[in-house]
């Protein structure tokens, strides 16, 4: 049944994937326009110019055959002698594109930035689940009390402010501000120091400020949801059981409840998946990390439209995969759902 | 140009005489005499200050090593200058490959691989280049004419027309043909006479053939070599590049200009442009430059009270303007098509008023559409157009523009003055700037509406093509040739042309070409002359100012020049750090 | 044995001697019950309705109390601080921050609550349709929200605002708020839908549903005037809780130049014009990030309030 299951669970996947990759590239390829990518409009550069480029590249063609190139299936269609002709490869045999400013491979971009991001919505999902499961804890035990009020407004006081607004204000003060100061301050711009850097160390101080930013997003939801979770654990009968049991209470609430309650946050943790790609995007326009979200965001705005698709299709394969493993993770714990 | 003994090229030949003595610095720096340098820095500063540029210059003597940290807001986009036209690119280029000439202070040729300036045949046509001899790429390699030749028929020559640059265009249709006379000579042979030529395509750096040559065109555009420069010419050399975090560059200690003082160079990519001034606070990065990672203007006072930096304003050939619809098959040229409306439009502006509050000071009202710092621009240009509300509304109303009872919107013929403004949303100063000429026109009776509209989407097809606009406010950059007739002549109110107000003067296009056909610089001069006179007559599109360029350099970061036509870093090997660190 | 009539077996007799058996209540009655005795959500609640009284009111306030425009320009007054005749003081272009905060939160909350209203709409009915019938539709429909929501939602909102899509005469701009918010709620609905999926699956074979479709309710009827009450709790719920990130949303687009454009007042340009101009003014960066921080807060107390009050297990 398991293995059913998971067939059709694969099943379902493929045509997510191909839905994504073909709104995707309709919505880039109609927000295109006439532009050349890569080429800044100046008054000496003649039309003939624009046009012989967008030609070149492929830029003038229907959309339709645009999107088939993309995917590489005239390019199997040939290897399968069903016509003729040389074709490009496509995202069907894994080929990512090349970007339309500099011709280099879609794929070393997205590579080369993917553990910059990484390293960044890690450390904040790790930050944030340190931080939210004592803050929802808490307020369970004490449900009620000024204490249980207060972490609320607490956790939800990080998702009230813009992180772009959040990041100016802990740059002013702990880069502009300490350094005045002669205090021991932290780096604002970049993951590593331009000069000599890139040892762990200074890795790790130029992570603080952008992890913290970013975990914030996380903290509300997971605080809020870790107080419920375990409020309804805290219900169930065989907590009231171990209490009647003569269990201490500190036992009851880490050993069982504890345990029961974290299990539903796993899903939760899963969903995060799109943004661990590009969640990060104003994070790491503000403090200048070389990740993908911000990446993702240049390239959309110079119109590198192969760029663009590239990683959003990246991105797409990742949230799938993710999903995928979730709902396999879960048939594998519990049985009903093989059934569904 | 060339042998002509008016008083700029009397000042280019000191310049140059000054430039050579950079070199010779070295060895006067071993006999300890500080004083005898200052003496050249001085005669030099003031020549430089003149211009509008500058020196950073201190009595501290020169450190060798160190490193500098720059901050760039966009991208690299490409290594291969034939490819791309960003300034981003286009700087870094100019730290790792030299073309044959670049431009000194004052707008004219300086050699760089070119040995001296060109030879010009008596027809005009040819420009015959002889090349430094010796010159070799970072690998050994001399470079040669052949490489030259081969750099530009990548721009011009058909068997390479799959190659993506933007240039090709322009490129031939002024080339006839690049030919490598003999090792170390470059001939050019132009169709028609172009005095722009030299200034607009001499300046290219230039690529190595041997690693290039045997790419077919198609591969050209994604050559690994755009992407990881390896054989150089320039004073620096690539080492590395992070992408989206920064490009490191290494000093090359054969350059044949004279090995660079710094160790290495790092460009440090990706930083908020609202981050700059924090980040040179901090002393994380040593550079803001303008265009690539500049200061805001509205940071200019408090940049200029931190204790670590030193920060200049300075004139560059960037400009503001707005522009009038002037094909009267639009109905906006109705309202403009009469010359003394545009005229009292422009003095109902307060145009210092508007430099002052909205580009903080940091901006030089235009009188004329030619940067103050070039040779041909005349700062007696009249009329000065200097606000005057009053003289605006009585030439309105003489133009028979009479405002409604009890003041409103002026009328004429039962034509209301009521038009539509548009710019790129996106940019602070522009969007702002509508707003203010709104108010200051609505103040004479003039109902101008503001617009904000995509840059690429909308703005660009209105100015270039459709041409469906009343008026539109944007900016440009000149060349540093003083040719203008990408905005005024008549040929480039065509589709595809920026002429986008469809101005057309017989007179103006007669200037305009007289001026480019005739290489003599005196001869230029007073043509240009003429055309600010009649620019400010017609007022076709009024330039509202000229913004500064911000420089914030770190304290220990001396020798750098700057300066509105400096614009390849040709004096980077001259630049030191006073820690050597 | 027990006496029915003589025993009370709900209450304790002592306890209620004299008095009237509590009445029953509706579930909607209980939950305002709880709302009201839970001081914190009611509090934020005030607050926000306060905020989108101020927003509603802006061409009068701006009128009557503040005598200013929210457009006009002075440049002789640029970053002005706070004084008498700006009383929160001005920006870049003299304009009176004040006015242009009431103005901005006429915009903001315009874009926040239609953005949440449309995606609950349409989120909604997805969800409503999907759960209730299940099989093919169920399928398809859920097929499309995946694809929806595989593409990280920053993406698509970039793409759609710089696409500016025509849906017949009328252009999706976002110098528009009512545009912005379209374009924000087509992207949101996915995770709602879902949401609303949820329920209606928990909910749709409870006995009410049986007994009512085997009078031979028709589909509507059972979707409509059963399923939707029941779900309603949730979407409430979400709702509110959505109403403070999108506020946060438009924000960040303004932030990368793609929201609101000035002059406009948004309480999201403003703040982020005001990052370059910071050594200026500290209250242009101060005063537009306070009413965010304000408004967003007290929603999300409320929506959490909320939730408390139409869940009793979870308080």
């Amino acid at each position: 049944m398991l293995a059913k299951y998971i067939l059709r669970r694969v099943l379902a996947s493929i045509p997510t994937f191909f839905g994504v990759t073909l709104v995707s590239y309709f919505l880039i390829w109609v927000t295109a326009g006439d532009i050349v990518p890569g080429v800044e409009i100046n008054p000496y550069i003649k039309k003939e110019d624009i046009d012989r480029i967008r030609h070149n590249l492929g830029l003038d063609q229907p959309f339709w055959i645009q999107y088939l190139n993309w995917l590489g299936l005239p390019n199997l269609a040939a290897q399968l002698h069903l016509i003729s002709g040389d074709w490009p490869k496509g995202i069907l045999e894994g080929e990512f594109g090349r970007s339309l400013i500099d011709g280099s491979p879609v794929i070393t971009h997205i590579l080369d930035r993917l553990p910059n991001t990484l390293e960044l919505t890690i450390t904040a999902i790790l930050l944030g689940v340190l931080i939210a499961i004592p803050l929802g804890v808490a307020g369970a035990l004490r449900r009620g009390s000024k204490i249980d009020h207060a972490l609320t407004a607490l956790s939800v006081a990080g998702v009230a402010v813009p992180s772009f607004w959040l990041a100016l204000m802990l740059i002013l003060l702990f880069s502009v501000q300490f350094e005045q100061w002669h205090l021991p301050w932290l780096p604002s711009g970049g993951a590593y120091s331009a000069y000599q850097g890139g040892d762990f160390l200074d890795r790790v101080l130029h992570l603080i400020m952008p992890a913290i930013v970013l975990s914030f997003g996380y903290l509300a939801i997971w605080s809020r949801f870790g107080r419920s979770s375990m409020l309804e654990v805290l219900s169930q009968d065989y907590v009231r059981t171990a209490r009647a049991k003569g269990m201490s209470e500190r036992r009851v609430v880490y050993l069982h409840a504890l345990r029961n309650a974290l299990i539903p946050l796993v899903t939760l943790v899963g969903l995060e998946l799109p943004s661990l790609v590009s969640g990060g995007a104003v994070v790491e326009i503000v403090f200048g990390w070389p990740g993908i979200g911000r990446f993702a965001l240049d390239r959309a705005f110079g119109h590198d439209y192969t760029a663009v698709m590239g990683i959003v299709t990246f991105a797409a394969l990742l949230v799938i995969a993710g999903n995928l493993l979730a709902d396999i993770l879960y048939a594998f714990l519990d049985p009903r759902i093989r059934y569904t | 140009m060339s042998g002509d003994a008016d008083a700029e090229d009397k000042g280019f030949e000191q310049f140059e005489q000054f430039l050579d003595e950079w070199s010779r610095r070295d060895f006067l720096r071993n006999l300890g005499v500080g004083t005898a340098y200052l003496a050249f820095l001085a005669g030099g500063l003031e020549f430089l200050e003149a211009c509008g540029g500058g020196s950073t210059t201190t009595t501290v003597n020169v450190k060798e090593g160190g490193h500098v940290v720059e901050s760039s807001v966009s991208d690299l986009k490409n290594f291969n200058a034939v490819l791309t036209t960003d300034y981003t690119s286009d700087q870094m280029i100019s730290m790792i490959n030299d073309g044959l000439y670049t431009i000194d202070a004052t707008g004219n040729l300086y050699p760089l691989l070119a040995k001296e300036k060109p030879q010009i045949s008596s027809d005009n046509l040819t420009y015959t280049i002889p090349l430094r001899q010796g010159v070799k790429w970072s690998d050994g390699q001399d470079l040669t004419a052949d490489d030259v030749v081969f750099t530009y028929q990548l721009m011009y020559d058909p068997q390479y027309a799959k190659v993506n640059s933007p240039r090709r265009g322009d490129l031939s249709k002024y080339v006839s043909s690049v030919t490598a006379k003999d090792k170390y000579t470059v001939v050019f042979t132009t169709k028609t006479v172009y005095a722009p030529f030299a200034i607009s395509h001499m300046l290219y750096a230039i690529l190595p053939k041997h690693v290039l040559g045997s790419l077919s065109p198609d591969d050209i555009n994604t050559a690994p070599y755009n992407s990881a420069p390896t054989v150089s010419s320039g004073a620096f050399t690539f080492t590395k590049w992070d992408k989206g975090s920064q490009v490191t560059l290494t000093k090359n200690p054969k350059y044949y200009r004279g090995a660079p003082h710094l160790d290495s160079y790092i460009f440090k990519i990706g930083g908020a442009s609202t981050q700059v001034l924090n980040q040179l606070k901090t002393g994380e990065i040593d550079v803001g430059f303008p265009g690539i990672g500049a200061i805001d203007p509205s940071q200019y006072d408090s940049a200029k009270s931190v204790d670590s930096i030193n920060v200049y304003s300075y004139a560059r050939l960037s400009f503001d303007f707005i522009a009038f619809q002037l094909d009267p098959a639009k109905p906006a040229s109705k309202l403009f098509g009469d010359k003394t409306v545009r005229q009292a439009m422009v003095y109902a502006l307060d145009r210092a008023a508007i430099a002052h509050a909205l580009y903080f000071d940091q901006a030089t009202v235009a009188n004329t559409s030619m940067p103050p710092a070039s040779w041909a621009y005349n700062k007696d240009n009249t009329p000065a157009y200097n606000f005057d509300k009053a003289k605006a509304q009585s030439m309105l109303d003489a133009a028979g523009w009479k405002a409604g009872s009890g003041g409103g919107t002026r009328q004429k013929d039962g034509v209301p003055f009521k038009f539509e403004m548009i710019t790129n949303a996106g940019n602070k100063v522009r969007e702002n700037l509508l707003v203010v000429l709104q108010q200051q026109w609505k103040d004479v009776g003039i109902d101008a509406t503001p617009k904000y509209v995509d840059f690429n989407k909308v703005l660009v097809p209105a100015i270039t093509d459709t041409r469906n606009f009343d008026m539109f406010m944007v900016g440009f950059i000149w060349n540093p040739d003083p040719d203008q007739s990408a905005l005024w002549h008549s040929r480039n109110a065509v589709a595809g042309g920026f002429n986008g107000m469809q101005y057309k003067n017989p007179d103006m296009d007669k200037v305009l070409d007289d001026a480019v056909a005739t290489l003599d610089q005196g001869k230029r001069k007073q043509l240009y002359f003429k055309m600010q006179q009649i620019l400010a007559e017609d007022q076709p599109a009024p330039i509202l100012t000229f913004p500064n360029g911000i420089l914030g350099l770190n304290k220990r970061v001396q020798n750098w020049q700057y300066g509105t036509f400096i614009g390849r870093r040709v004096f980077m090997k001259d630049v030191f750090v006073t820690d050597g660190k | 044995m027990i006496d029915p009539n003589a025993v009370d077996v709900a209450l304790p007799r002592k306890e209620y001697e004299g008095e009237a058996a509590r009445p029953a209540q509706s579930y909607w009655n209980e939950s305002w019950e709880r709302l009201r005795s839970n001081p914190v959500g009611m509090g934020a609640g005030v607050v926000v309705l306060l905020m989108v009284a101020i927003a509603l009111a802006a061409p009068l306030l701006s009128t009557y109390v503040t005598h200013h425009n929210p457009y006009s320009i002075d440049l002789s007054a640029t970053f002005s601080m706070p004084s008498k005749a700006h009383w929160l003081g001005s920006d870049e272009a003299g304009r009176d921050t004040l006015t242009r905060l009431i103005y901005g939160a006429q915009v903001t909350l315009t874009v926040a609550f239609l953005a949440v209203a449309v995606s609950l709409v349409v989120g909604g009915t997805v969800g409503l349709v999907a759960g209730f019938y299940g099989g093919l539709v169920d399928n398809v429909l859920m097929r499309f929200v995946d694809v929806l929501l595989s593409i990280p939602a920053i993406y698509l909102l970039i793409l759609l605002t710089i696409l500016q899509p025509k849906i017949g005469p009328i252009v999706l701009s976002t110098s528009d708020p009512r545009s912005l918010a379209v374009i924000i709620a087509v992207v949101g609905w996915g995770g709602l839908s879902r949401l609303v999926r949820g329920e209606v699956l928990s909910v749709k074979n409870r006995d009410f549903m049986l007994a009512a479709r085997s009078i031979g309710a028709s589909d509507l009827r059972l979707i409509s005037r059963h399923l939707l009450p029941n779900v309603l709790a949730v979407m409430i719920v979400a709702a509110s809780l959505n109403v403070g990130a999108v506020i946060i949303t438009e924000s960040i687009l303004d932030f990368i130049g793609l929201g609101i454009q000035p002059p406009t007042a948004s309480w999201g340009n403003m703040l982020t014009n005001a990052q370059t101009y910071f050594y200026h003014s500290i209250w242009l960066v101060l005063l537009p990030g306070a009413l965010i921080f304000i408004t967003v807060l007290a929603m999300n107390v409320f929506g959490n309030a909320l939730r408390d009050a139409f869940d009793p297990r979870l308080k």
